[in-house]
């Protein structure tokens, strides 16, 4: 026996018989393989029963022999249901455009809050966010993630200790912690004035302190520069000594520069591609045709699709394919050499102090070796060298 | 005779090697859910059907269901499914005075 439920899909009929020698004609119907069922009497000389829509060419054979009427009175299934949806589709369109809609508003960015700064940080980070393109009325795919919004943030505001950028349905929170710049500290407890390093005194401005070194002497690291005791021998007193002894420090750097490398570099093609995924599998949407870089990085992020606050089990993925080249870079001996002292200089500047002076620079060791260009250069630099050393009670 | 033979080594064989006798036979396999479900395999037609009375042909004879309220929710060439409310099935032997 088979189920005719199956039948719901292609569509089903139901069909008026009247006349004589009506089961006949069903036993027709039945040899000849039509399936029908809910076979009914209605009176003497009627009976309906209803049969598949596949089914109705075959039903006029046994129609014309047999002497019965025939009518179909009702059409039910899915040809029959797609022909009225089809008429109503009006309402369907609206539907999956109210759909549409509301999907696009809880995925557009709604607001920003920022908390914990002041007006002008705040104006600062408005600025920035806007070039970031995080902006009311934006899609959220078009919006970098949260993540690297904070790191442009930080990044690119000085004022910003910290911020904390956190997306709570479209609205983003933005919870800020502004630098604070440090006030000098105040010295209140008694210290005395040592050195950092190996030099040679060339300026000394104390502010507090008896000094203990003279201009133009040699210091090891660890001497006293200026004593926070002061006083005759009898009547001690201790202070925080302060002050600015300037040094000259003698450094030496290696540099060792390559005539030739190679650098991977962006030429700055790219292409887009976007993809609509569900359940770990991605379909694309937007930018078919394969990408003609020789070579290329490929940078992938997913967002959710949201409905209201919740996430659908929908993301949109975007692909950025960028192309890469491979750039050669030749220096000829003499541009090497200006290059590596240009590194020489800018690496003893990354290990000073900001306030450091360079007196003088003289290069030890030139050679060209191997396609490298190995210099070592002498530098005098000018520093300060004080460092503060707490004069602890029962020290003295 | 042949036809008497031919049933004869027919029914022989049924007995003697213990096979299903509706397969073998062609009898009509009815099975009935309470009064409210017939169904009838291996019959041979239609013969008459309202919804007080259902006639089928079968090899030999006919068979008719008697009740109430028939409604046949299946037909096939040999299986037909009925359902209403039965109160009688009744065998016609296939004698010369018979439809």
């Amino acid at each position: 026996m088979k189920n005719q439920w199956s039948a719901i899909f292609t569509g089903t009929t139901k069909v008026k018989v009247s006349g004589r020698g009506i089961e006949r004609f069903l036993n027709q119907l039945t040899r000849s393989g039509i399936s029908i069922w809910n076979v009914k009497r209605h009176g003497a000389e009627a009976i309906t029963f209803q049969m598949g829509l596949k089914d109705i060419n075959q039903l006029r054979g046994p129609a014309r022999t047999s002497k019965c009427k025939i009518r179909f009175i009702e059409r039910a299934g899915g040809p029959f249901f797609l022909k009225k949806l089809w008429t109503n589709s009006g309402f369907l369109l609206g539907g999956a455009a109210f759909l549409a809609v509301i999907i696009i508003l809880s995925n557009m960015v709604w607001g920003i809050e920022i908390n914990g700064a002041s007006p002008a940080t705040e104006h600062k980070i408005r600025k920035e966010l806007s070039q970031l393109g995080v902006e009311k009325g934006k899609l959220q795919f078009t919006v970098e993630g949260v993540d690297e919004i904070q790191r442009d943030l930080t990044d690119n505001i000085k004022a910003l200790t910290w911020v904390g950028v956190e997306l709570q349905g479209t609205t983003y929170h933005l919870q800020v912690v502004e630098k604070k710049e440090p006030e000098k500290p105040e010295v209140l407890k008694p210290q005395n004035l040592v050195a950092k390093k190996k030099a040679l005194v060339v300026k000394m401005f104390v502010e507090e302190g008896e000094p203990a070194v003279e201009l133009n002497e040699y210091v090891r690291p660890g001497q006293l520069l200026v004593s926070g005791t002061i006083g005759k021998e009898d009547e001690t007193k201790s202070v925080p000594a302060r002050g600015e002894i300037l040094g000259e420090t003698w450094y030496k750097t290696h540099v060792d520069l390559p005539l030739n490398s190679t650098f991977k570099v962006f030429s700055g093609k790219e292409k887009r591609n976007y993809y609509l995924g569900t359940g770990g599998k991605d379909l694309k949407v937007w930018g078919f045709g394969k990408h003609q870089f020789k070579q290329s990085e490929t940078e992938s992020n997913q967002n959710p699709i949201k409905i209201f606050k919740w996430e659908l089990p929908l993301s949109v993925k975007k692909e950025t394919i960028r192309e890469r080249e491979v750039v050669v870079r030749i220096y000829s001996e003499k541009q090497a050499v200006q290059v590596a002292k240009e590194l020489a200089r800018r690496d003893i500047k990354s290990r000073l102090p900001e306030d450091a002076i360079i007196k003088g620079e003289k290069i030890l060791h030139q050679s060209i070796e191997n396609d490298k260009v190995k210099l070592i250069t002498y530098f005098r630099i000018i520093e300060d060298i004080a460092a503060g050393q707490p004069i602890t009670q029962g020290d003295e | 005779m042949a036809k008497k033979w031919g049933q004869r080594i027919r029914n022989w064989m049924t007995q003697k090697m213990d096979l299903p006798q509706d397969v073998m036979m062609d009898l009509p396999r009815v099975t009935m859910i309470g009064q409210i479900h017939i169904y009838i395999e291996n019959h041979r037609g239609l013969l008459a059907f309202s919804d007080r009375e259902l006639r089928l042909l079968l090899k030999q004879g006919q068979l008719i269901v008697k009740g109430k309220a028939f409604v046949i929710k299946t037909i096939m060439p040999e299986e037909i499914l009925l359902e209403g409310k039965i109160d009688q099935v009744i065998y016609i032997n296939d004698n010369p005075g018979g439809s």
